[in-house]
């Protein structure tokens, strides 16, 4: 266990550790490695200059501090919905709901954001963001739900109900919740009142370190508490829970209830630092993504926040990419695509780096009309 | 009219632009967009792809004008993220860009908003309406109720049984309201007794424009109840509505924004002409405007019209073909309302 491994580094020597770590990084850092350098073949098939591209991808999401504020702009909300999804994970669940739960979150919380008024900063800042994590909690309340008493596969469950979320959402940002100010013609809500807004220190999101903090506060309740340990445990082996006395399915209900929190925080602090209103299309993909960074992160609180910051930083440098040296827009979809490949069917780098075994977490999904 | 350009142009005129860019010409290049002899124009697209056969092509082909004729050095820039809308801008405005195009009504905000860092680039944004004035914002708009009007007046002068149809978008976008409202007062300046079957989309801005089998069953009743021109309005909608009249003998149909010949061939058994936005030559017209210091900041409504009949040309009378003249003209001089 890599956590344990970091814990004890001071019974250890410094050479197992570094082993240990080096034995738990080894294949997401292969897999980004080898994506980078198929990308880099791709370009230069496009008629590219790989080199200039790369330059720019790091100028783009590094160069400026204005660049670094935008990668961690684009890393939060990926740390939350990473987040949301290992810790599923760590339960034997499979969260692909993150995304709705998400969209939810950043709904509620604009609506928070533009319908209470006469609040100081942080109080409203606060009731925002619990306002739209909440919303996610309950929306993933029902598939944990669902799994918990009938069995239903949550994978199944949370894909439909992402569908019910972008609905939900489409129609309130059209309907009852829609900006009618003058000259509006698209779905969105009004912009959220100043006292809603999360701000940047310099450059720099507040929100960062709110996730920074949430991931320290996930990896402590995972491996420091009862409740991390029965989690964990149900991941494993749910027959072994149960028969070791513990509530199976209060812990499924409990993990998606915390994963849909997360996700929906992410959703929040997305519309109250970055997009400052609810508009659909806004939050595309965010959900989605956070299943790259947790298999990248080896789900992992602290293997998401770098897996988080090398994806955002992907998305950052997209378009000056584009800009600087003509590279079509998709090539940092490829390249991620082929990191999230390469992460899982790790058997191919295994066998390049020729180790038995990942390291790490092992991820054990629970199947149908288990309970 | 503006005859379209060619692919072939556009690919040449892109050769063109690459080559600049590479350092064929010296001059002429972003290095030296800060120089007040060298113009430089960038464009950034709406989430989509700078050859979508629409609003972001259409752009991009003034934009290309603008290279060719004014000798301008462009680039564009295709939106990833919707969150990216500000900092793509700013890519163009930190090279010191004279003019920055930004297509869709969605980039209004971001515009205004990078129209006050830099106050220095014109902008234009293509659909964008301006509440507010701003001296280096124009806002491109098109007066659809008179291309609808000329649509509507083909129709009624087209249609053998006195029924015409029109299949449409949402009316929560007040563009596709535009359209029906000219089209209809369009037929009826033709023929006062003509029936008209105008029909929206009952569904939200999220199916009304994606929702191609309404579209086509929409038409197939209009048909049923003896219309034989049918207005399809409303992207994709539209589009399913104008491939479902494609496969009725006879009857006729009509396009909408750009030249529907183009982007959808399967209607062309039936496609007599589109109701267009002249984009190209309004971002055109903008950008030269900009270059003659003579930039109208505020709202700067471009040109509507009718597309090519094309393989129709010899179904159409010429009467008919003068009628469209005089009420062209009628509706540029003012002497024809539409009522909108």
């Amino acid at each position: 266990m890599d956590n344990q491994a970091k814990t004890e580094a001071g019974n250890q020597s410094l050479s197992d550790w570094f082993k240990s770590v080096w034995h738990v990084i080894a294949i997401p850092l292969a897999a980004v490695l080898l994506a980078l350098v198929i990308g880099a073949i791709l370009l230069i098939v496009s008629g590219a200059n790989p080199i200039e591209a790369y330059a720019a991808l790091i100028e783009g999401s590094f160069g400026t501090m204005k660049a670094f504020g935008r990668t961690l702009a684009k890393a939060t909300p990926l740390i939350f919905s990473g987040l949301a999804v290992a810790l599923a994970f760590k339960a034997g669940l499979f969260n692909i709901g993150a995304q709705g739960q998400l969209l939810l979150g950043a709904l509620v919380s604009a609506a928070a954001g533009f319908l209470i008024k006469g609040l100081p900063p942080f109080l409203h800042v606060t009731l925002a963001l619990l306002a739209g994590a909440i919303a996610g909690a309950l929306f993933g309340a029902i598939p944990g739900a669902l799994k918990a008493y009938t069995g239903a596969s949550e994978v199944i469950t949370t894909i439909m109900l992402n569908y019910v979320a972008i609905n939900i959402t489409d129609y309130l940002a059209d309907g009852p919740l829609k900006d009618i100010s003058g000259g509006n013609i698209v779905a969105r809500t009004p912009a959220i009142l100043d006292s809603a807004r999360i701000p940047s220190i310099g450059e720099i999101p507040v929100g960062f370190f709110l996730a920074i903090i949430v991931s320290i506060i996930v990896w402590f309740t995972l491996w420091r508490t009862t409740t991390g340990f029965e989690i964990r445990t149900v991941g494993l082996s749910p027959h072994a829970a149960k028969y070791s006395g513990m509530r199976v399915a209060f812990t499924v209900i409990l993990t998606m209830v915390i994963s849909g929190f997360l996700a929906g925080i992410g959703g929040s602090i997305e519309t109250l630092g970055i997009v400052g209103r609810y508009q659909p299309g806004f939050n595309t993909g965010l959900g989605f993504d956070g299943i790259t960074i947790a298999l990248l992160g080896k789900t992992h609180p602290f293997g998401i926040i770098p897996a988080a910051i090398l994806i955002g930083a992907m998305k950052a440098g997209a378009s000056t990419m584009q800009f600087n040296a003509g590279v079509a827009k998709e090539i940092t979809d490829v390249i991620q695509a082929l990191m999230l490949f390469f992460v899982t069917a790790d058997m191919i780098i295994r066998k390049m780096l020729r180790t038995k075994d990942g390291g790490g977490e092992k991820i054990t999904l629970s199947g149908w009309g288990q309970k | 009219m503006k005859k379209f350009y060619t692919v072939f142009a556009v690919l040449a005129i892109a050769a063109l632009a690459l080559s600049a860019c590479g350092g064929a010409s010296a001059d002429v290049s972003e290095d030296n967009c800060a120089d007040e002899a060298v113009l430089c124009v960038g464009l950034v697209t709406d989430v989509g792809e700078v050859d979508d056969k629409s609003f972001n092509q259409s752009a991009w082909e003034g934009v290309q004008q603008a290279a060719d004729e004014l000798g301008a050095f462009v680039k564009y820039v295709e939106t990833k993220d919707a969150k990216d809308y500000a900092a793509n801008i700013q890519l163009f405005a930190e090279k010191d860009y004279d003019v920055i195009v930004t297509v869709g009504f969605a980039l209004g905000e971001a515009t205004v908003g990078e129209s006050a860092n830099y106050p220095g680039i014109n902008f234009i944004g293509v659909d964008q309406w301006q509440g507010e004035e701003l001296a280096n914002v124009a806002g491109l708009l098109f007066p659809e109720d008179k291309a609808g009007f000329l649509a509507g007046a083909l129709a009624a002068q087209m249609s053998e049984t006195g029924t015409i149809a029109a299949v449409l978008g949402t009316d929560l976008v007040p563009p596709v309201v535009a359209f029906k409202e000219g089209y209809e007062a369009g037929a009826l300046y033709i023929n006062p007794d003509i029936n008209l079957i105008s029909t929206y989309h009952p569904g939200g801005m999220d199916v009304a424009f994606v929702d191609p089998e309404w579209g086509a069953t929409t038409a197939k009743q209009a048909l049923d109840q003896g219309a034989d021109v049918v207005f399809g309005a409303g992207g994709k909608t539209g589009n399913g509505a104008l491939i479902e009249v494609a496969s009725h003998e006879g009857a006729f149909c009509i396009g909408v924004d750009s030249d529907q010949w183009e982007t959808v061939p399967e209607a062309h058994p039936c496609l007599i002409t589109s109701a267009m936005k002249l984009i190209t030559p309004g971002v055109f017209e903008l950008i030269s405007a900009s270059a003659a210091g003579e930039f109208p900041g505020g709202n700067y409504f471009g040109t509507t019209g009718l597309a090519s009949f094309h393989d129709f040309d010899s179904s159409v009378p010429q009467e008919v073909k003068d009628k469209l003249a005089e009420i062209d003209a009628g509706l540029l001089d003012g002497s024809i309302s539409t009522g909108y």
